[in-house]
């Protein structure tokens, strides 16, 4: 467990976005643990930031929550996407995939863009 | 805008916590719920379970911290926190409070009061559209400036310039308004249409008059103001095309102007100014009738640019008519300079007092949180080894400090309106734009400001001094033993206290001696018992000059028979001594060669009854006074008797006058021409007399031109003062005064009734204020830095209470202990006053232009402050001094 990458800074909230827009609604447990089956297990969550995340995400208006029951009839805050969340989404996929090519670049500069 | 409006929805974060706190636990309480069933379901025992859900979830409470914060605003929130603490200690001492919080609200109400004055006086923008184009000018020599235009002049300038998009003239006349009520008299202006076009003022009911209606022969037309129009026309929308009589004369009304329009001043008619240069008088290049001239530049002209423009103007009229016109200029101001230009000065002297003021009260409410921080030592001590930061302990002194400063502020504010209250009534008429002065939100930002800044100058002293508190020193030391750097820092508070004092004692002893100095100028006239009002005779009502005549000489007749009457006399409105304006007029010495026009001298021209120098009590020195006969029977026969100035046959003139151009001669008998019109027709005049010279337009003047008196009954005019000299009280004799002249003539109007005595503290009344107001703040300076001394001794005295015991245990006398305490405070009061002696030397020098008959280093004023700062200083150092003396040995030993 202690050899797995941390979550990146700035790349949780887009893993988040992700997570529900595959999922619809989750609760915060869900959604961490989706995160870390999505990455096969390469990834943790710090469950430190991942609350405070979920909540600026809400007062961004991103994302919406209740309470609600969970499979196992537990009591259990549900996040949902907005959809300025979904907008959100687009974005901020361009600019990792742009942002990637980039790095790429850089990293094969044989395959460079010159 | 998503990140706005995160910021929002945070501050929501402050209400409902507890909910919200609960909603936090339930989620993590489910989450750890959830993660222990998945636990249980690898084949964990519950607790195992419960242990590694745990651990994956890491610290709860740090997380619940971080949670927190994103959802509120952590720094605000320790912000409110910081000034609910600091509300509480101050709640807590509140003679502390009361004394800081007055303190700043004395300092910066002060300072509002005085800056709302140069924000509505200098710094604001004329009420008129776009009004930094707007230029007055005037004519102007070699050594003289502020002289009015000749028409003539004034229609060149104009067809000759290319500076001004519209370019007018104006100037003041009165007008007796009748069959509207009492006949009343009221300040108007004749003004160019360009005028109103120039200012760009529009009418609050109907229009101004137009340019068609600007010209000789054009019927007859008026605006009124707004409070005119209220108060004597019912406010009532018919008054338009209305008809009124002015001067005799009907006028139509075309409009009415907006309250607080209040050009030249403040006037309630305006009539155009173009049918009067119908009068040939005013086609005379050489006569200047009052007018002044206003202009807006074209866009993109400068003020420059104006002036360059009108100098080649002048320069090809002086070629043109050097008769008239050798040596005169442009000159063009801006408009606002115009208005303010006197008094600029004056008000930013003010406010730099005022801010020294302000510094004095910042000073001593920092040492007195200085004195508090040594009690609160062991405060901070405990609370920084309890893991406050020194950032959060500064911050919440600050909060402090913001707290006391805003308070300040706001007490401050009512001490401000009273200030201006008393400015506003002090001032009166002299100060222009004194009626657009207020507290609005300009002013309230600045005090604002003051207090924020303020609340950081004296709070950043204790704070920083909070922030060195060495932990273990202060939590181990038992006693109150002496901080050396924090009594060195209120040390030196103390002595820039004195020493600002010093430098405002300094500026108001001068102030205060100019004063003195002004009010024992002599005159030349009598203060005491003098009662002057005015009259006018309506247009057409007396047809003749001889008529006129006659209505004098009733008067003055029904006056002196009045019982309580000492002398009663006539003499033009502005020949009243310490009266705005004046006329002078180019003379010419019989039997002497006969300089060119421009450099004959000119004499300040009089017209006067008999009895006129008895009743205004100026001495008649040599000769006689005008008599009855006086009058222009020796008109009689000849062609001129209608032409103006044809009557003046004999002359009075002042000391001055006969001794400047007959030094040692007899002048009586001598003859003196007033060079007007034809040669042959030009008045030519007789001196019977010598009078005293008089204070013609200001107390404080000095030379100026010689002054000569013409007798009323040969040349009357329409504006008339009446002089009564009486034997008591003046203002007890009005009613029967009013009721004389009402007799004669029932629709002539009384108005600007005044005593002499109140003509002169008129006269100086921009000097009252000016002492007044700085002598006001000097005396504030010195109660807040006395303050600031006694408090640092007093403190001393009980810090060192166990030392002085000691040293009386020792055998020390009563004397030392004195000179102990004395001497400390003594000295830095002599090196606050030595450092304000400096500063004084080198800032009264800006006083200059407002001293009379006082140098800016007066040595006997410095001696005087020196000596007066001093002795209070002595006081104020004595009362802890001798508290000191009688430190009780056994209690101050014990205080362990």
């Amino acid at each position: 467990m202690n050899d797995k990458a941390e979550v990146w800074q700035g790349t949780l909230a887009l893993m988040v976005l992700k997570t529900l827009e595959r999922a619809g609604s989750l609760h915060g447990y869900g959604i961490a643990r989706q995160i870390e089956r999505t990455s096969a297990d390469l990834l943790s969550v710090n469950y430190g930031t991942l609350y405070p995340a979920l909540l600026k995400l809400e007062q961004e208006g991103y994302l919406t929550s209740e309470w609600g029951l969970s499979e196992r009839n537990r009591k259990a805050k549900y996040y949902q996407l907005t959809r300025a969340g979904r907008k959100q989404i687009q974005k901020q996929t361009q600019e990792w995939e742009q942002m990637t090519a980039i790095l790429a670049s850089f990293l094969n500069p044989k395959e460079g863009l010159a | 805008m998503r990140r706005l409006r995160g910021w929002i929805v945070r501050l929501g974060g402050f209400f409902n916590k507890e909910r919200k706190n609960r909603d936090l636990d339930d989620e993590i309480e489910s989450h750890l719920q959830m993660s222990i069933e998945d636990h249980l379901g690898l084949g964990m025992t519950p607790d195992e379970a419960r242990r590694q859900a745990m651990i994956q979830f890491g610290g709860i409470e740090s997380m619940k911290e971080f949670y927190r914060d994103q959802r509120g605003l952590p720094l605000l929130e320790t912000l409110l926190q910081d000034i609910r603490f600091g509300a509480r200690q101050l709640r807590k001492n509140p003679g502390f409070a009361a004394v800081a919080v007055l303190t700043l609200a004395l300092g910066i109400g002060a300072n509002t009061a005085i800056f709302s004055l140069v924000d509505a006086v200098l710094l604001r923008p004329l009420a008129y559209p776009d009004s930094g184009q707007l230029v007055w000018l005037c004519e102007r020599g070699p050594d003289w400036s502020g002289g009015s235009l000749s028409f003539p002049n004034f229609t060149d300038w104009k067809d000759q310039q290319s500076a001004f998009e519209k370019f007018g003239v104006y100037s003041g006349e009165n007008f007796t308004l009748t069959g509207a009520g009492e006949p009343v008299r009221l300040a108007g202006s004749p003004m160019s249409a360009e005028v109103f076009a120039a200012l760009r003022t529009q009418p609050e009911l109907g229009r101004v008059f137009r340019e068609d209606e600007d010209k000789p022969g054009a019927p007859p037309v008026a605006v009124i103001s707004h409070a005119l129009w209220q108060n004597r026309f019912g406010g009532q929308a018919g008054i338009l095309n209305k008809t009124i009589s002015l001067n005799g004369k009907p006028r139509t009304i075309l409009g009415v102007m907006p309250a607080g329009f209040e050009f030249p001043s403040k006037v309630d008619v305006w009539v155009p100014v173009g049918p009067y240069c119908a009068d040939s008088s005013w086609q005379k290049r050489d006569n200047h009738p009052g007018l002044f001239g206003l202009a807006r530049l074209k866009r993109g002209v400068t003020l420059e640019n104006a002036r360059a423009d009108l100098e080649v103007v002048a320069v090809r009229l002086e070629q043109q008519y050097p008769e008239s016109n050798k040596t005169r200029r442009v000159q063009i101001d801006r408009l606002l300079d115009n208005q303010v230009g006197n008094i600029r000065q004056a008000l930013w002297i003010l406010l730099g007092a005022v801010s020294f003021v302000l510094v004095i009260a910042c000073a001593n409410v920092a040492s007195l949180l200085l004195a508090r921080a040594a009690a609160r030592e062991k405060e901070m001590a405990v609370r920084g080894a309890l893991g406050a930061g020194r950032w959060r302990i500064t911050r919440q002194l600050l909060a402090e400090s913001g707290l006391l400063a805003l308070l300040g502020a706001i007490v401050g504010l009512l001490f401000a309106k009273g200030v201006l209250r008393v400015v506003t009534v002090v001032a009166g008429d002299n100060m222009p734009r004194v009626g657009e002065v207020r507290l609005d939100l300009g002013v309230l930002l600045f005090s604002g400001l003051v207090a924020v800044v303020t609340g950081i100058l004296f709070g950043l002293a204790p704070a920083w001094h909070a922030r060195r508190v060495d932990l273990r020193g202060a939590l181990k030391e038992t006693g109150r033993g002496t901080t050396s750097g924090r009594a060195g820092l209120r040390q030196g508070l103390v002595i820039a206290e004195v020493a600002l004092t010093f430098v405002l004692l300094v500026g108001a002893g001068l102030l205060l001696l100019s004063f003195h100095r002004l009010m024992q100028v002599n005159p030349g006239f009598e203060v005491d018992r003098v009662l002057t009002f005015h009259i006018s005779f309506p247009e057409g009502k007396y047809q003749t000059v001889e008529q006129e005549v006659l209505f004098c000489q009733a008067l003055r007749e029904k006056l002196r028979a009045l019982p309580g009457v000492r002398a009663a006399s006539l003499a033009s409105q502005n020949s009243i001594p310490l009266h705005e304006g004046g006329w002078d007029m180019r003379f010419v010495i019989e039997g002497r060669p006969e300089p060119p026009p421009h450099l004959q001298p000119s004499l300040q021209f009089h017209l006067v009854a008999p009895d006129y120098f008895q009743a205004m009590g100026i001495p008649l020195l040599q000769g006689r006074d005008f008599t009855e006969q006086d009058n222009r029977e020796h008109l009689k026969g000849t062609s001129s008797g209608n032409e103006w100035g044809a009557g003046l046959d004999s002359i009075i003139i002042d000391e001055e006058f006969a001794k400047r151009y007959w030094p040692n001669q007899n002048p009586l008998g001598q003859r003196v021409r007033i060079p007007w019109g034809e040669r042959e027709k030009q008045p030519v005049a007789t001196i019977v007399g010598v009078v005293g010279r008089v204070k013609e337009n200001r107390l404080s003047e000095r030379g100026g031109l010689v002054q000569a008196y013409f007798p009323i009954y040969q040349q009357t005019v329409g504006n008339m003062a009446v002089v009564v000299k009486t034997a008591s009280d003046p203002a007890a004799l009005l009613g029967t005064v009013r009721q004389q002249v009402s007799q004669l003539d029932p629709a002539l109007p009384i108005f600007g009734i005044s005593t002499m005595k109140e003509m002169r503290e008129h006269n100086v009344a921009p000097d009252t204020l000016n002492l007044l107001l700085l002598g006001g703040f000097a005396v504030l300076a010195l109660v807040l830095a006395i303050i600031g001394l006694y408090g640092l001794l007093s403190f001393t005295v009980t810090q060192r209470e166990r030392e002085i015991g000691v040293r009386v245990a020792l055998g020390a006398q009563r004397f030392a202990v004195l000179n102990l305490v004395v001497g400390q405070g003594m000295r830095l009061a002599l090196i606050g006053a030595f450092i304000g002696l400096l500063g004084s030397l080198a800032l009264t020098r800006i006083l200059t232009s407002v001293l009379f008959k006082v140098a800016p280093t007066d040595p006997l004023t410095i001696v005087t402050v020196t000596l007066t700062l001093c002795v209070v200083a002595l006081m104020a150092c004595y009362i802890p001094a001798r508290r000191a003396t009688k430190v009780n040995l056994m209690v101050a030993l014990r205080v362990e």
